[in-house]
């Protein structure tokens, strides 16, 4: 349903400048777990064979996963770092929506140069999969809090999912649940490097890890 | 098929051996056990590696696995380096004391993370299907970052949160191009349960889409080459080397660089097919180009002993993949220089880690006098260095001849040039640095250390063989190598 | 093109303007639990404005005087580019979206000079930063319209806002509602309400439009209250043109609702002045440029 997707592309687009523009870790997390489950239901909108058993269980584990879970782990850690707002990220916040704005021409520009080798895949899903890893990336490179570079991380498979959703005609179970699998093991691996790091460091703050250069 | 069993043999062994480490006592007996699954895994290697040889490939499983002459000689460079870097992991942490203790839990973390690591890397190099071979790599990343940190502090927690979110947004692209190649062979009219197997992708018959291969193998390009270490995208691999322990610095170097290069290589073949030989080729020149530059200006003004050793980490991987793009001759290079880089890097981080733990420090200006105070690893230390700036008659001197031979063929003179400066840059940086450390005034040492026969063990026959390829190649090893080159020079 | 039908919306303008100032304040007190002032008090206020005399400093020169009235001139002119309740504006041509908000920067740029020209360091202060928040709230307003021009395909804001029906509501869900969201942040923005100014304030250094307007006495005074009940009138019609999209064909009706809607969104206004706090300084840029993000996915989501 073309209407449909495009309100979840509408509002997907809106959670990644609300991710852009918004300082506080908690608001950042809950836009996080927005997202993922806003684009849990693309697989469910977009799938030609129609309402399967296994489409719903894709569907019901990305939930509960990015939707659940993840954020959970996070407002754990935040509590544990005790760092609830990024201050001073490199980027301002003013620049950062700025540039999702132009990210968000690009990843346009990119989705039209790819739409005739991959002409079933939802126009507006092939771009807003190319934003969501755009913005991720951006997010990634721009903060200065360890959390914020995990939520970052966590858009970019955000992103990742919704291409192979929409990319890969009749996926294999395998990689559906190779990239679930690899998000919630990354999470966790990342969960407790911060927990070390905060632990050692006292903060989460990545500005501080610059002693290691040349 | 013959050599079937041996194929899922290997994945399982180092598996069963990283579970069985969290469950030993003492931490002699855990180290002991990753040189018992070590050695195991050389016997199941080597025997794949003549079944390959007489046979063209292996497979097991419904062609879910697939060893063909490329995999099996990067499985037989993993398993020999991997057991040479066990047994200095006995000889290294049996001396480690004080807050670097190895103590059982740190043992256990350890053993499981080495051999789990293992495992992964030998479902990368064994594995058909792509997908898989990618879920091998995002294994690696994950179990090689708590390695890193093995004894947290400041600079190592520092080293793995770059190592760990700069390599997974780097498989995350590869993923990415993954998706991309998968694409590419469905556009193609290709049966799509078989899209992720490398033996329908790779095949000349597969009709891949020009547009959507471009786009995987640039994902690939810059995802995995993000894990093995090119420039501008190698920026975790000095610190992840510098803060690591020893052994681990050595097999990073020594294997799960080349683990990521195999994983690039293994989609220029169907690259080829698609988009014909000069797009890979070019692609690959420049970024090798790039890292051997890269690398030789860094290097210039390094004084962590560890940190040098990286960015030389970064220049070689970089020669290995300018000789894979310049053609079968320079692809020979690159596999013969893959197995000379890894030996004797493994036995610089050995030596470097060892003398370290006698001086108390990396630092190349107190690392001084190491021949005299230490006679053994001083000679490892002076060898293995010689042998990596690429001093003759050692083997790296003969593959980077062969390599600059294939540039010259392939008429590739800017490269020539930058490859001949770059490498003189680190010639002459090493050598300023090597002579103190080797020769100079005996430093104070901290700790006192006994070498015994496993550390003769080691460094011997090491610094034996890559001596010894740089004099003669064997007719055997020569047929090997041209079998793997096969693989990846196809020709459209 | 002129219709004299046309004149009817100008006309309500000018009368129910200042009713819309007072629904903001009566709403406000309403919810602080008192009375407040009857609705019809600005009239008074202005009434009362008119009747006093004018006090001008030595340093000043005629743009103190010319300052609110160009200033409600332009928005008088304004007025006549603007349909209301389905009715086409007076004055119609393609692209006068652009005029009009020409028109509300020229309404601005007289209003700063004047404060300028007072010589003091306060409304020099509310000045600066008057001129900075709409360096961003224009762009913001002209991609809000660009949009609306975008799926009307037509670029005068008679056919634009004629064309707002249920029907096109349906059609285009995300990118008008996000346009309306736009819509209503430059509406506190554009009249110095909170979140962005806080009208009722008395520290100066707090103040960024009631601090333009201090030294000015008089009819000048009456002039500049007049002038932003007008500014509250044209960008509500803005909204509400096109949240209420009753084109029945009945003027009572159409009329009705229209007003009704205009009411409605004073009220809004009032609800959210007395629901949050005022920004930090700092933090309105961010506000604005969200407003305008929000406009341009909209934009954005049109073209795909």
């Amino acid at each position: 349903m073309p209407a449909l997707l495009s309100t979840i592309h509408a509002i997907g687009l809106l959670t990644c400048f609300a991710l852009l523009g918004t300082s506080r870790i908690g608001a950042c997390i809950r836009w996080l777990s927005l997202q993922g489950i806003l684009f849990s239901l693309v697989p469910v909108i977009a799938h030609d064979d129609g309402l399967t058993l296994r489409v719903i269980l894709l569907a019901a584990g990305n939930i509960a996963l990015k939707g659940v879970l993840f954020p959970l782990v996070l407002l754990h850690l935040r509590a544990r770092a005790n760092y609830h707002r990024e201050v001073g990220p490199f980027v301002g916040f003013v620049a950062s929506i700025l540039f999702g704005i132009a990210a968000l021409a690009v990843s346009l520009g990119l989705a039209l140069e790819l739409k005739p080798a991959l002409s079933h895949a939802p126009f507006i899903m092939l771009e807003a999969a190319i934003f969501l890893i755009a913005i991720g990336l951006f997010l990634i490179v721009s903060r200065r809090n360890a959390l914020m570079q995990v939520i970052g991380y966590l858009v970019i498979e955000n992103g990742i999912f919704v291409f192979a959703v929409i990319t890969v005609v009749d996926t294999p179970l395998l990689v559906e649940l190779g990239i679930l699998l690899d998000a919630f093991v990354a999470v966790f691996v990342m969960g407790i490097a911060v927990f070390h790091i905060t632990r050692e460091f006292g903060s989460a703050d990545v500005d501080q890890l610059t002693t290691l250069r040349g | 098929m013959q050599g079937g069993s041996a194929i899922l043999g290997m994945p399982a062994l180092a598996t069963f051996g990283a579970v069985a480490c969290l469950a030993l006592r003492r931490p002699p007996h855990i180290l002991a056990a990753t040189v018992i699954v070590s050695a195991l895994e050389l016997a199941l290697a080597s025997y794949l590696w003549v079944a390959v040889l007489a046979a063209g490939f292996v497979t097991a499983a419904e062609e879910w696995f697939f060893v063909d002459a490329f995999s099996a000689f990067h499985l037989i460079v993993l398993v020999l380096v991997f057991l040479l870097c066990s047994v200095f992991a006995a000889i290294y942490f049996a001396d480690e004391t004080g807050e670097h203790a190895f103590s059982r839990p740190v043992a256990r973390r350890f053993g499981a993370l080495w051999l789990g690591s293992l495992a992964a890397m030998t479902l990368v190099l064994v594995s058909n299907n792509i997908g898989i071979m990618w879920v091998g790599m995002e294994a690696t990343t994950l179990l090689s970052a708590f390695l890193i940190s093995l004894y947290p502090s400041r600079l190592s927690l520092e080293a793995m949160w770059k190592y760990l979110l700069i390599c997974s947004v780097g498989i995350a692209f590869a993923f990415i191009g993954t998706i991309f190649a998968a694409a590419s062979m469905q556009s193609g009219g290709g049966a799509h349960a078989e899209a992720l197997f490398w033996t329908r992708l790779a095949a000349p018959d597969a009709h891949l889409d020009p547009t959507l291969m471009k786009f995987a193998f640039l994902f690939i390009l810059v995802g995995y080459g993000t894990k093995t270490g090119l420039a501008p995208i190698h920026s975790w691999l000095p610190d992840a080397h510098s803060q690591a322990p020893a052994p681990v610095s050595a097999m990073f170097s020594g294997f799960l660089l080349n683990t990521a290069l195999y994983c690039i290589m293994r989609f220029v073949p169907p690259v080829r097919y698609a988009l014909g030989s000069d797009f890979a080729d070019d692609l690959l020149v420049f970024f090798g180009a790039l890292s051997i530059l890269v690398a030789a200006a860094f290097i210039v003004f390094q004084r962590d002993a560890k940190r040098f050793l990286a960015y030389s980490s970064v220049e070689h991987i970089g020669i290995m993949t300018l000789g894979f793009g310049l053609g079968p001759l320079g692809s020979f290079a690159a596999l013969f220089h893959m197995l000379n880089h890894s030996l004797s890097k493994a036995l610089g981080f050995f030596a470097v880690g060892r003398l370290g733990q006698r001086f108390g420090s990396h630092d190349m200006t107190t690392l001084s006098g190491a021949v005299r105070s230490d006679r053994l690893w001083g000679l490892a230390l002076l060898g293995s260095i010689l042998a990596l700036i690429g001093a003759a008659p050692f083997a790296i001197f003969i593959s980077e001849y062969q390599l600059l031979r294939a540039a010259v063929g392939a008429g590739a003179w800017a490269v020539l040039a930058i490859f001949l400066i770059a490498v003189s840059v680190v010639f002459l940086s090493a050598l300023r640095h090597l002579i103190d450390m080797a020769f100079g005034d005996a430093g104070s040492p901290v700790a006192v250390l006994r070498t015994r026969l496993p550390a003769f063990a080691i460094v011997v026959p090491a610094l034996a063989v890559v001596l010894l390829l740089g004099l003669w190649l064997p007719p055997w090893l020569f047929d090997a190598i041209g079998q793997a080159v096969a693989v990846v020079s196809v020709r459209q | 093109m002129l219709t004299l039908q046309g004149f009817v919306s100008p006309l309500c303008a000018l009368l129910l303007a200042p009713l819309l100032v007072g629904i903001v304040n009566r709403t406000k007190a309403f919810i602080a639990g008192r009375r407040g002032p009857p609705l019809l008090q600005p009239y008074r206020d202005i009434g009362k404005a008119l009747r006093r005399g004018s006090v001008y400093g030595d340093v000043t020169s005629a743009l103190v005087r010319l300052g609110p009235a160009v200033n409600l001139g332009a928005l008088v002119t304004g007025l006549l580019l603007l349909p209301f309740a389905g009715v086409p504006a007076v004055v119609g041509f393609s692209g006068d979206l652009i005029v009009l908000v020409g028109l509300l920067a020229l309404g601005r740029f007289a209003t700063v000079l004047a404060a300028l020209d007072t010589g003091s360091s306060f409304e020099g202060m509310g000045a600066s930063r008057e001129v900075h928040f709409a360096a961003l709230a224009e762009p913001a307003l002209l991609l809000a319209l660009a949009t609306l021009a975008r799926v009307a395909e037509a670029s005068s804001l008679s056919t634009i806002y004629g064309g707002v029906t249920v029907a096109a509501w349906a059609q285009a869900l995300p990118t008008f509602a996000l346009v309306a969201m736009t819509l209503l942040v430059l509406q506190l923005v554009e009249n110095s309400r909170i979140p962005v100014d806080d009208p009722t304030t008395h520290l100066e250094l707090t103040m960024i439009h009631e601090v333009m307007v201090l030294d000015h006495g008089g009819p000048d005074l009456a002039l500049i209250q007049y002038g932003a009940a007008l500014k509250m009138w044209v960008l509500g019609t803005l909204f509400v043109g096109l949240s209420v999209p009753v084109h029945s064909g009945r003027l009572w009706l159409d009329g009705l609702a229209a007003l009704a809607g205009m009411a409605a969104l004073a009220a809004i206004v009032g609800l959210i002045e007395s629901a949050m706090a005022r920004y930090r300084l700092v933090h309105v840029p961010q506000f604005i440029v969200g407003a305008a993000t929000l406009a341009a996915v909209g934009f954005i989501v049109l073209l795909v």
